[in-house]
């Protein structure tokens, strides 16, 4: 009696367990104010129309969300889905952390994808994809129009007719002559030595034709640090110390808040803040073209991958199919401000529908995304670059050359202490 | 078995959970980090192996500039910060142990800076430190009557004063505290000694208070000094490191290797060295200042 009786509940033990496992997904996102809205509704929108046909899903936010996604790694305890930063989709695949997703998506829904996406989320010695994101980011310059009309500039319309970086330079001269203006150009220093100083800037030296590495032979020695490269950065360093751009203590909200700033060089995630404290003098031009190789366009962003522990594909292909589908992709555009990924998205989509001043998003992301090196040593990369950038521009006074040389040879020291990171170059 | 032998076996085992507990926690790991300083180790599992790379690490180490930036930044804060942050919790513990009107309500007050989250403490310096128009700018500005401001974190001179006024402001409440037990201990009848024998307020204090309080003198020399060595949540909230590297410590460096780039090995070797140099210091402070009462 005894014994049956244990086994019985053995059985219903094992029987719960088992029905809570099929069927359930669990996803992390970012704790992140602006998504936020998309992520509280993306559950309850998924197990309405899916939960008749036995999958559920679940969406935590997670605070620290890279600390807790290198902990879970290391420990085993990722969940089913995981949000990633898209420059990490390499280290992370390398790393063996995530399986690709090429069988797990609907074909459909990446033809009409933006092409900086798709490779954001294409690792390259494979070609597998690993990595696909509802949206696409971009860093346009933030005008105020009272203070360019005061200061005489032309405001460009579209991509075709940028700033040239003499017209840039110039127009930095004239605002900072303006009545009011403190600093004609707020770059963000206040967000620190991070992934901005890299996502942000890199724009600028690949417009003239340079790179953060050599992205056939990735090496970074004589491609960071190219004369090219040091001749871009120093223009930058020469503007900082001309006192054209807010630094970093000023705080954020020089421009749109102080109104001492009257260009703003961020990423369309301020477009919120931009548009209710400037009303319609906010206008937005395009990023600036800086050499051969014309205008080029921050990318990337968040989006979805998959442990490689997980083992219900089926679900997570139900789940990839709806989350990427037209109506989530225009709902999160709507909701964040980003442009949407997919061109088929758009018509859906409230902001991005009609034509008007956000098409420049879209715009840029689909003729000028530069994707940022796709390689495991992607945080090496950043972390050299954003220093260097943030040494050169803090106080003026440290040399170009010597921060650019110092950065190329930590990310080549990475490199060959990882062996080159089969199989990316051999060594 | 002797009585003795027998109380002293149950004296261990007593001690046997305790110490499981402490090597678990504290030696195993102090004890992989030496290890891992002489691999190549990443904090991430790759496809590579880890292998063993002898003294490679502490050869780059010891070439590396910006170590030696950061050795030379820890040590100018705690240089910097721990005679000011002991004279101003001496100053306060005098103040409060002196017979002022509500002084119980002071003392809670004073207590009030140690008890905030060092994250709210930056929250509230950095929007002191603004420019152009941060409440300190206001006064530079009152006082010398002009629009200039002073980038208080973000210029290379005065990034590491900023850092040390917070830092002080933060925790002086700690050392006030004991040094108030310390003072309350110093016995009246001294003091009533030397008014009597005609000694000056200052007099007084060089020879009954500054003598009287040697022992907690010793005691807060050597934990300020480790604290102060220890620096990093401040420069990883408020300042990065930057600007230029002048408020890069070692810990924030240690950081940056092992988490950011997950190297492993290379942050263990740093965090050896740092270990050694820090034992070395408190020794030598603890040598060369003998307690009152030691032979």
């Amino acid at each position: 009696m005894k014994h049956a009786l244990f086994a019985g509940a053995a059985l219903a033990a094992f029987a719960v367990c088992s029905q809570a496992m099929a069927g359930q997904l669990t996803a992390w996102v970012i704790d992140a104010a602006a998504e936020k809205p998309y992520f509280d509704q993306l559950a309850g929108a998924f197990n309405a129309q899916f939960e008749a046909s036995g999958v559920t899903l679940e969406v935590l936010p997670v605070p620290s969300y890279n600390d807790a996604i290198q902990a879970a790694s290391v420990s085993g305890g990722l969940p089913d889905i995981i949000l990633l930063d898209g420059p990490n989709m390499a280290a992370a695949a390398w790393a063996g952390t995530i399986q690709p997703i090429t069988s797990l998506i609907d074909p459909a829904l990446l033809k009409d994808m933006m092409p900086g996406v798709l490779a954001q989320g294409t690792y390259g010695p494979t070609g597998e994809l690993y990595f696909v994101s509802a949206y696409d980011s971009t860093v346009i310059l933030w005008g105020n129009r009272k203070q360019l009309e005061a200061a005489g500039v032309r405001i460009p319309t579209s991509v075709e007719d940028a700033w040239t970086r003499e017209e840039f330079r110039d127009a930095l001269e004239q605002l900072a002559q303006v009545d009011g203006v403190k600093w004609p150009l707020d770059m963000k220093l206040n967000y620190g030595a991070g992934e901005w100083m890299t996502y942000g800037f890199a724009p600028f030296v690949q417009s003239n034709g340079g790179d953060l590495i050599d992205r056939t032979t990735w090496v970074a020695e004589g491609t960071l640090n190219s004369p090219g490269n040091i001749d871009v950065v120093t223009e930058l360093q020469d503007w900082y110390k001309r006192g054209w751009i807010v630094p970093a203590s000023a705080g954020d909200n020089q421009f749109y808040g102080e109104k001492t700033a009257a260009l703003s060089w961020v990423g369309n995630w301020m477009w919120p803040p931009h548009s209710e404290g400037l009303g319609d003098d906010l206008v937005m031009i395009p990023a600036p073209n800086f050499g051969p190789d014309g205008v080029k366009s921050a990318n990337g962003g968040w989006g979805w991958a998959v442990p490689t522990a997980t083992t219900n594909r089926e679900d997570v292909k139900v789940f990839l199919d709806f989350v990427m589908s037209d109506e989530q992709v225009a709902l999160y555009a709507d909701i964040t401000g980003f442009a949407p990924s997919r061109a088929a998205a758009i018509p859906l989509s409230e902001k991005f529908k009609e034509s008007g001043p956000q098409d420049l998003f879209a715009e840029q992301g689909n003729c000028c995304a530069v994707v940022r090196p796709v390689h495991p040593a992607y945080p090496a990369i950043t972390l050299a670059w954003s220093r260097a950038l943030q040494n050169i521009l803090s106080d003026g006074s440290a040399d170009v050359k010597t921060e650019l040389d110092a950065a190329a040879q930590a990310i080549d020291q990475d490199i060959a202490d990882n062996q080159g990171y089969p199989p990316f170059s051999a060594q | 078995m002797t009585i003795n032998s027998h109380s002293r076996r149950q004296e261990l085992a007593m001690l046997v959970p305790a110490m499981l507990f402490l090597v678990a926690i504290i030696f195993v790991p102090f004890a992989l980090s030496i290890w891992f300083s002489f691999t190549d180790q990443r904090l991430v599992p790759r496809p590579i192996p880890t292998s063993f790379v002898g003294i490679t690490n502490y050869e780059r180490l010891f070439a590396d500039r910006l170590f030696w930036q950061a050795i030379g930044n820890t040590l100018l804060f705690a240089v910097l910060v721990v005679p000011f942050q002991l004279a101003i919790s001496l100053a306060a513990a005098m103040a409060l142990n002196a017979a002022i009107p509500f002084r119980s309500f002071f003392r809670s007050v004073s207590i009030l800076p140690l008890l905030l989250p060092m994250t709210v403490v930056v929250a509230i310096w950095s929007m002191l430190y603004r420019i152009p128009t941060g409440p300190l700018n206001l006064v530079y500005q009152w006082f010398t009557g002009s629009e200039n401001y002073v980038d208080f974190i973000g210029g290379s001179s005065t990034a590491m004063i900023s850092l040390v006024v917070l830092s002080a402001w933060a925790s002086f409440p700690y050392q006030m505290l004991i040094y108030l037990a310390g003072l309350q201990d110093i016995s009246p009848e001294l003091y009533e000694a030397a008014k009597l024998d005609g000694a000056e307020s200052w007099q007084r204090f060089r020879s009954v208070t500054w003598p009287g309080l040697r022992n907690v003198n010793i005691f807060l020399l050597i934990l300020t000094t480790i604290q102060a060595l220890k620096l990093f949540t401040q420069v990883n909230v408020m300042t990065k490191g930057g600007p230029n590297g002048a408020t890069t410590t070692i810990i924030y460096y240690l950081f940056q290797q092992g988490y950011t780039t997950q190297k492993v090995g290379y942050a263990s070797a740093i965090a050896v060295v740092f270990f050694v140099a820090v034992s070395a210091i408190a020794l030598m402070q603890r040598i060369l200042l003998k307690n009152e009462g030691d032979s």
